[in-house]
């Protein structure tokens, strides 16, 4: 009986650890600046949706918002597209010189030196390339970086799938890119949607490059966005919690409706 | 065995535009980020012996940006602080995944409702995170202020108190990421095999005989994995630490990556900053594979 009594005070004590936090700055969002700083409630005795509203008619969250889903999209497709095919090769032929275990390496080199090491010389390839404050300098930037993983996470999905099958395909007188177009591809599907699902978490919660290669709503994206507006309203808690709810309410809503494929993405494939 | 599958392979490989395929098919990838991040890798290796001013390179100065490092008492106050807080943070992550791990074993009605919630937290933008935190730290503001004062105290104050804000900042860490812990710790414990434990039971171990003399050793690997993944993440953060406290008060949280943005951003020092990234890259890369390198020995014994 005392066992089970624990395991529900644990399980309480977690739960409210974990939604406390989300609850205040849900809570805080719908109350107006006045009841938050003078009257100290605990929740919104005044219950009111106008701070949402005056983020998308007086501080641009449309453009930021549109921004997030075209870079995200267009990163995370090229990425996809290009990482499945290198992955592929990587996994299924042998290269003189082990060149494909090689390239496979170097690309987990580089996924794990932090994103930051490269900021400035970006920063200023981009200053160079014209490309800065714009939606190509971002997708450009992020598929880069979703190519490393992506080769890396595809890989290990492409080793599970049986030769044979291909080779049955290739009996058949399909050429080598048609077996895997036609018969290894859709098999991975599930690792590609895994995959898929990360890096759309990473490119859409990304900051420091959006900090560094945005400046104005052009370009900006969610999390720029809203780090920018709270940089400016130190004190409109009101604002800063309505615009913290916007940014993560379309990642969060996304997680928990893929949360079976999320956990091997999130751990780098080091869980199944 | 080996042989078998390597000579299929090779011989799946035929002749022709088949013969080119696996070029064709890497290509693409890499053409994207040799551009996009080995250029700039190579580029910002040689930035980091120049000296930089107004953002154009007017002088070699050849080692001399990292050497100046090891004498610049910010780059040292800001290596310490990044230290303590990888240290802190990822020990309490772990001790606090591991536990949580071992509780959720069994189980028992609430444990997927436990486990959604789980996820919430680090899948939250990381700007988002720290907005939480300010609303929960923030003096006039914050959830503790008003806890505080509905139970009759007064204000709390965190983000303007070195040592609070450094506290309120691994706070932060750890309610953030230690359900990865968690998540990857667990899976770990399912995997582990029946057998042992079986036997343990059949011989009456008590519950902590159990787990200092079989549930740890065996999960020493995958927890070691574990750690290290969240000891080179945590070195990268930059995105909680810019909007909770931008580095301060003081130089109290100023991270090495925020140190380097400031240095390369706000004072225009681009060669220096350069040199101090391809520093804080090479630190955790030799982290790394020495951890690559451990956990392998581990593997064999």
């Amino acid at each position: 009986m005392s066992n089970r009594l624990s395991r529900i005070l644990t399980t309480v004590f977690v739960l409210a650890v974990v939604l406390l936090p989300i609850y205040w700055l849900v809570s805080t969002s719908l109350k107006s600046n006045r009841e938050i700083t003078q009257e100290g409630t605990l929740y919104p005795h005044v219950p009111t949706l106008d701070n949402y509203v005056r983020l998308f008619t007086e501080k641009q969250f449309g453009s930021y918002l549109t921004n997030s889903l075209v870079v995200t999209f267009f990163s995370v497709a090229i990425a996809l597209i290009v990482g499945a095919m290198g992955a592929y090769a990587i996994a299924r032929f042998r290269l003189p010189f082990a060149a494909e275990r090689k390239v496979g390496l170097f690309l987990l080199t580089l996924r794990i030196i932090p994103p930051v090491v490269i900021l400035i010389p970006v920063y200023l390839l981009m200053l160079s390339l014209g490309l800065l404050d714009s939606w190509l300098g971002l997708i450009a930037t992020y598929t880069a970086f979703n190519v490393t993983f992506c080769v890396w996470m595809m890989e290990s999905f492409f080793r599970e799938i049986p030769v044979d099958l291909e080779e049955a395909a290739m009996v058949d007188g399909d050429s080598r890119f048609g077996a895997f177009r036609r018969i290894t591809l859709p098999l991975a599907a599930p690792g590609l949607a895994a995959t898929a699902i990360f890096a759309v978490l990473v490119t859409f919660n990304e900051f420091l490059f959006a900090l560094a290669l945005t400046a104005t709503p052009r370009a900006m994206t969610m999390p720029r966005g809203t780090a920018t507006l709270i940089g400016r309203i130190d004190t409109d808690w009101a604002s800063m919690a309505a615009a913290g709810v916007i940014g993560a309410l379309p990642i969060v809503f996304f997680a928990l409706l893929v949360q079976r494929h999320l956990v091997r993405g999130l751990t780098m494939g080091a869980v199944k | 065995m080996q042989r078998g599958s390597q000579a299929r392979k090779y011989r799946l490989q035929g002749a022709g535009l088949d013969l080119a395929l696996p070029y064709l098919m890497l290509a693409p990838g890499l053409t994207i980020v040799l551009g996009v991040l080995v250029y700039p890798l190579w580029d910002g290796l040689r930035a980091s012996t120049r000296a930089y001013r107004y953002g154009s390179p007017v002088a070699d100065v050849g080692l001399q940006n990292y050497l100046h490092l090891w004498s610049d008492a910010q780059f040292l106050n800001a290596l310490w602080v990044t230290v303590k807080f990888v240290a802190l943070s990822v020990s309490f992550e772990a001790v606090l995944g591991f536990a949580l791990a071992l509780f959720c074993l069994h189980e028992f009605r609430g444990i997927r409702l436990l486990r959604t919630v789980l996820i919430i937290p680090m899948v939250i933008t990381p700007v988002v995170v720290a907005i939480v935190f300010r609303l929960i730290y923030a003096s006039d503001a914050g959830m503790l202020t008003a806890l505080s004062k509905a139970m009759g105290g007064g204000e709390v104050q965190i983000l303007g108190n070195p040592l609070n804000a450094f506290i309120g900042l691994v706070a932060l860490d750890v309610w953030e990421w230690t359900p990865l812990m968690f998540l990857i710790l667990l899976a770990g414990l399912q995997s582990l095999p029946h057998e042992p434990f079986e036997a343990a039971r059949v011989d009456g171990a008590g519950a902590w005989r159990v787990f200092a003399d079989l549930t740890f050793p065996m999960m020493r690997p995958v927890l070691a994995v574990a750690i290290v993944l969240r000891t080179i993440d945590a070195f990268g953060t930059f995105d909680q630490v810019f909007v909770l406290t931008r580095g301060g008060p003081g130089e109290a949280t100023r991270l090495i990556s925020i140190y380097g943005y400031d240095t390369a951003f706000k004072f225009q020092q681009t060669g220096y900053a350069a040199a101090l990234f391809v520093t804080i890259g090479l630190v955790v890369l030799a982290l790394a594979f020495s951890a690559i390198r451990l956990l392998r020995r581990v593997d064999a014994s």
